[in-house]
């Protein structure tokens, strides 16, 4: 790591990956690829109603952990209301289905909305100061708290502790285990593509360049403020949108669901596992940690404290992610040149 | 009315002492903890633990500040090494990501551990009536208390020279290093300092209503709330932004719905950030 890049700041996100392939054909087979792996999933547990719960519920991370890497990786802004944007887009949906008779896919269009709204403005709120980072870091976990204490408090709207049974979408494919594992690969893949297509455009350069050193981007004529704010925008809408479809599936939502505990955590792990920045690292990330969760779900509670130790040893040691990091030590074999540490930009 | 805002300014003053001790180590260190809630929660459940061991409720909170000041001092020594090693927002960063991680381990603990541990001190006594409203004995003493520390405080700022040199640490850490103060002495002591006023906030807490082993990131989030309004890094900005939170949390949980309270502190930070961005007391930078 460079000392300049030490010195711009927010380097501890940036730097995992230095170049992005231009290439459309690439960027479409290799997303096409992972969806055809993850579309297998089915014929292995698809007999079991658990193990289809838990591979759904697993997606859904998966497009938390991706719409969190637009925001976090892409702009260093530590946004800590996963969960709470994600519970937008599934009270918004199952609320505005249910009770106020909005059919289910403008309900969850109105919620999507709703959630990048949200997520838009809590960055635009924190840009307002030179600290940015930090103000997100702030208002994000004021408004988590926020979300949990209104959703536990309204409880005439909501339910509160013991959550609601989402009627939208009973009766339809949504419904049928399989179709509704296929349903929510397709917003894996969305995710991805936006992810993907962002990323390749004169907005991921940006997104680079104020990531590696926010004063020389300002220079080079990036709006910083904005950008990040279009980041949230867009990450707040995928967050919302695979929450809002995550209700429709599951049929139910409650506090749990969309928590603090539940979800941020759990997203801040598989993406600084999988790799903070890269395109694929948070997909991996969460099947790594679905599958590794079910393995783990005796140990209860002790599990949030599993997850903690990881956030602490993932951030001080293997801060590159453990995926790219075990692929920068295949790749360097023998007679190739060793993989670039992270955060050097080449030339 | 009347009880509400003599409610609130009860709540104010603790609010005031719980964001003292978050704003003071980002001040000096450009770290932010968020575990700060937990390092209060534990405090009060040793203490708890301690009085149900057999000492009475005063040794029993002395073990409980010792709780908070070592706390302080082991979130100095270990995870926030590596945090002083780097500057401006990465260290920022870097100790919000590592605090929250410290943060989850202790919830999963106690919540493990402890579910349904929760600490309440009853201070048994007629009520006084104060403006014409009956005021619990536990307010009336938690409050004093409170006074007091933040008495305290201002002592200890203004006229020692400790305080005169973490003063120094704050405005410039290259000058003060120059004239021979150490800013890892100062981080240390002020670590220290802050577990103290967290276990202070649990157990002034405790003797108006129970704190339960679950509070930790809501206290925090009070904590972070009553810091932005006040101003980062001011301690007059936090005593003046919890004393006007604590009374509109009091305020609005009475005549809206407790529920709403945090949504209501939470709309004031935002219009505090976006309308004055260095909070009430703050430095502009």
């Amino acid at each position: 790591m460079s000392g300049r890049a030490l010195a711009a700041g927010t380097s501890l996100v940036g730097g995992v990956e230095t170049r992005v392939s231009r290439s459309l054909p690439r960027l479409f087979g290799s997303i096409a690829a992972m969806a055809a792996l993850l579309a297998l999933v089915p014929l292995w547990v698809g007999d079991s109603r658990v193990r289809m719960g838990v591979a759904i519920l697993g997606l859904a991370f998966a497009c938390y952990a991706v719409g969190f890497n637009l925001i976090f990786g892409s702009t260093g802004q530590l946004f800590l209301c996963v969960g709470a944007l994600a519970g937008v887009g599934g009270y918004g949906t199952a609320l505005l289905a249910d009770r106020a008779g909005v059919p289910l896919v403008a309900a969850l269009i109105i919620s999507t909305l709703g959630a990048a709204l949200v997520g838009g403005l809590l960055s635009w709120v924190a840009v307002r100061r030179s600290l940015g980072v930090i103000f997100a870091g702030i208002i994000t976990l004021i408004f988590a708290l926020s979300f949990e204490n209104l959703v536990l408090g309204a409880s005439t709207l909501t339910g509160g502790d013991a959550g609601i049974q989402v009627s939208a979408g009973s009766g339809t494919f949504l419904r049928q285990r399989t179709a509704g594992y296929y349903v929510m690969l397709g917003l894996v893949v969305l995710c991805l593509v936006v992810h993907g297509l962002l990323r390749r455009s004169r907005v991921g350069w940006a997104f680079r360049a104020l990531r590696d050193d926010e004063v020389a981007a300002e220079l080079a004529g990036v709006d910083v403020s904005r950008y990040r704010v279009y980041a949230a925008l867009v990450g707040s809408a995928m967050l919302g949108l695979a929450g809002g479809a995550y209700a429709l599936i599951a049929g139910r939502v409650s506090p749990t669901t969309y928590g603090f505990a539940q979800v941020d955590v759990v997203v801040i792990v598989m993406l600084a596992f999988g790799g903070i920045g890269s395109l694929f690292g948070p997909v991996l990330g969460a099947v790594v940690f679905t599958i590794l969760d079910e393995l783990l779900i005796e140990l209860g509670q002790l599990r949030l404290l599993a997850y903690g130790a990881l956030i602490i040893v993932l951030f001080l040691w293997i801060r590159r992610g453990v995926i790219p990091t075990l692929a920068g030590l295949v790749r360097r074999t023998p007679g190739s040149p060793p993989a670039p540490a992270a955060g050097e930009e080449p030339g | 009315m009347t009880a509400s805002i003599l409610d609130g300014i009860v709540l104010g003053l603790q609010f005031g002492v719980l964001a003292a001790g978050l704003t003071l180590v980002y001040g000096l260190g450009g770290v932010l903890n968020l575990a700060y809630g937990q390092i209060a929660v534990v405090s009060g459940l040793i203490t708890l633990l301690t009085m149900e061991a057999g000492l009475p409720a005063v040794p029993a909170a002395l073990v409980g500040l010792v709780t908070g000041g070592v706390l302080g001092l082991v979130f100095d020594l270990t995870i926030l090494q590596p945090v002083y090693r780097r500057h401006g927002e990465a260290r920022v960063l870097l100790s919000l990501l590592l605090t929250l991680g410290a943060a989850f381990v202790i919830d999963g603990y106690l919540n493990w551990r402890y579910p349904l541990q929760g600490l309440n001190l009853r201070i048994t006594g007629d009520p006084l009536v104060i403006l014409g409203v009956r005021m619990r004995m536990g307010s009336v003493v938690a409050s004093g208390i409170t006074i007091v520390v933040i008495g305290v405080l201002f002592w200890l700022f203004r006229y020692t020279r400790l305080g005169r040199a973490i003063r120094s640490v704050i405005q410039d850490e290259e000058g003060s290093r120059l004239v021979g103060i150490d800013p890892q002495v100062m981080m240390r002591l002020i670590l220290v300092l802050s577990g103290v006023l967290a276990a202070i906030v649990a157990i002034t807490r405790s003797m108006v209503a129970p704190v339960n082993v679950r509070a930790g990131f809501s206290l925090t989030v009070l904590g972070l709330i009553v810091t932005v309004v006040g101003g980062l890094g001011s301690i007059p900005g936090a005593f003046l932004a919890g004393l006007v939170l604590g009374i509109i949390n009091s305020v609005a949980s009475s005549y809206i719905g407790t529920f709403l309270s945090l949504i209501i502190l939470l709309v004031a930070a935002a219009i505090t950030i976006v309308i004055r961005p260095a909070g009430l007391l703050g430095v502009r930078e």
